[in-house]
């Protein structure tokens, strides 16, 4: 029933969000935001919910159990035969009905919950299209070749004097970098004109010194999205890590 | 009219927007919640998130090195990080001390051994709703805070064994 409420009323606003109507957009954004917020809220109780259910099999062998020993004992022996009796009928068609049941509210709960995510994903791709519209879009991206000289620790990104990104890298972060990763460390919005940006590394450079190098780029923002790639990379013949900005035309 | 009409839409975006915002802000950092994700430098060198830790029960201890029962609190800590590390238990001492030299020579001096972190300002203690020293938050494998204490007494870390062994379990 759920999952219907899901479909009916969650792709519809999407769908009306793409037509980029601007009349319509903000209400409707802020509608679906509300949704995604309510989904997020109860999903946890969804799946306690479903524990809850799960766990009820046993609480009625259990009931049935307690039933039998506490029938009254007016008439024992009649009572104690229709306790077996009802003990001996339970196994045989609870076990069959619940599990089929538990299924069916499991299936449900996992569309259920593949719903809320597909809809939090076109939520996010449609949020990014509103909150940096291609036409201002400035992203940064950050990857690393080798890193024999230096070991990534902290990027801070500053464009036209501001400070816009201050990322940690972890252990993990930084392998992952080294393996062919690419980060996005940072996506704003530019008007169009010269800007500069500069980027400020620290980490661990050669002979495991501290290191902290900036690099600079000024860049010219035309009408369009703006790609930058912040490379790194080994210098072999001087035995130290080189900084480059590098604009994707 | 359509003017006016764009007006109202407006403002009534606004409206749901300030009320999602605050549904969704109002509890977080608390129980029930999913937990804020953070990174920040450890004593020992490396940068740690907390989402990497995502299937391990986690406990963080907010303390500060003006506290003493927060001193008490990280030895006991450390006892059950000892005890039930190989259970998938991690525990992260968050210092938010605005003197980072004298937060590591407190650390160094407590040879604890799991991570201390260092959080001068106060980012993640702020996204904790951190208003007492010592605070312990336990966070389940699936990154949901279950549990908050704010008890100042040295023998918190000894009544909380059972939170977390209920943690463990699940």
């Amino acid at each position: 029933m759920r999952k219907r409420n899901v479909q009916a009323i969650g792709r519809p606003i999407v769908a009306r969000f793409s037509s980029r109507d601007p009349r319509r957009s903000p209400l409707l954004l802020a509608a679906a935001l509300a949704l995604l917020a309510t989904l997020l809220l109860l999903g946890p109780l969804a799946v306690r919910a479903q524990d809850a259910v799960s766990a009820a099999p046993a609480a009625v062998v259990w009931g049935g159990e307690a039933k039998a020993v506490a029938t009254p004992s007016a008439e024992p022996v009649a009572a104690a035969d229709t306790a077996v009796a009802t003990a001996a009928d339970m196994p045989a068609q609870t076990p069959a009905q619940t599990p089929v049941d538990a299924r069916g509210i499991d299936e449900q709960t996992q569309q259920l919950k593949k719903d809320a995510i597909d809809l939090n994903r076109e939520l996010f791709m449609l949020e990014e299209e509103l909150l940096f519209p291609a036409n201002t879009q400035v992203a940064v991206f950050v990857s690393m070749d080798v890193g024999e000289f230096f070991a990534l620790d902290s990027l801070q990104l500053r464009v036209d004097d501001r400070e816009v990104a201050n990322y940690l890298y972890t252990e993990r972060e930084a392998e992952a970098l080294l393996k062919g990763g690419v980060h996005r460390a940072y996506l704003g919005n530019l008007k169009v004109g010269e800007h500069e940006m500069v980027a400020i590394f620290t980490g661990k450079g050669p002979n495991q010194r501290d290191y902290r190098r900036g690099a600079t780029l000024k860049f010219n923002k035309a009408v369009g999205a703006k790609y930058l790639e912040l490379k790194i990379t080994d210098r072999q013949r001087r035995a130290q890590p080189e900084f480059e900005i590098k604009d994707w035309e | 009219m359509g003017a006016l009409m764009t007006n109202r839409r407006w403002r009534a975006a606004v409206a749901l927007l300030v009320w999602a915002a605050g549904s969704s802000m109002a509890a977080a950092g608390t129980p029930g919640t999913p937990a804020p994700d953070f990174v920040l430098r450890s004593a020992a060198g490396p940068n740690l998130r907390l989402s990497e830790n995502r299937g391990d029960v986690v406990v963080l201890s907010f303390w500060s090195s003006r506290c003493n029962v927060c001193r008490a609190q990280l030895a006991e800590l450390d006892r059950l990080y000892a005890t039930y590390r190989p259970a998938g238990f991690v525990v992260f001492g968050v210092n938010v001390d605005d003197d980072a030299a004298a937060a590591r020579e407190f650390a160094a001096a407590q040879k604890l051994q799991f991570p201390m972190l260092f959080d001068p300002a106060k980012s993640v203690a702020r996204a904790y709703r951190v208003d007492a020293l010592p605070m312990l938050v336990a966070i389940d494998r699936f990154g949901s805070i279950r549990h908050v204490s704010r008890s100042d007494k040295s023998t918190a870390v000894t009544d909380y064994i059972p939170v977390l062994r209920t943690l463990i379990d699940e």
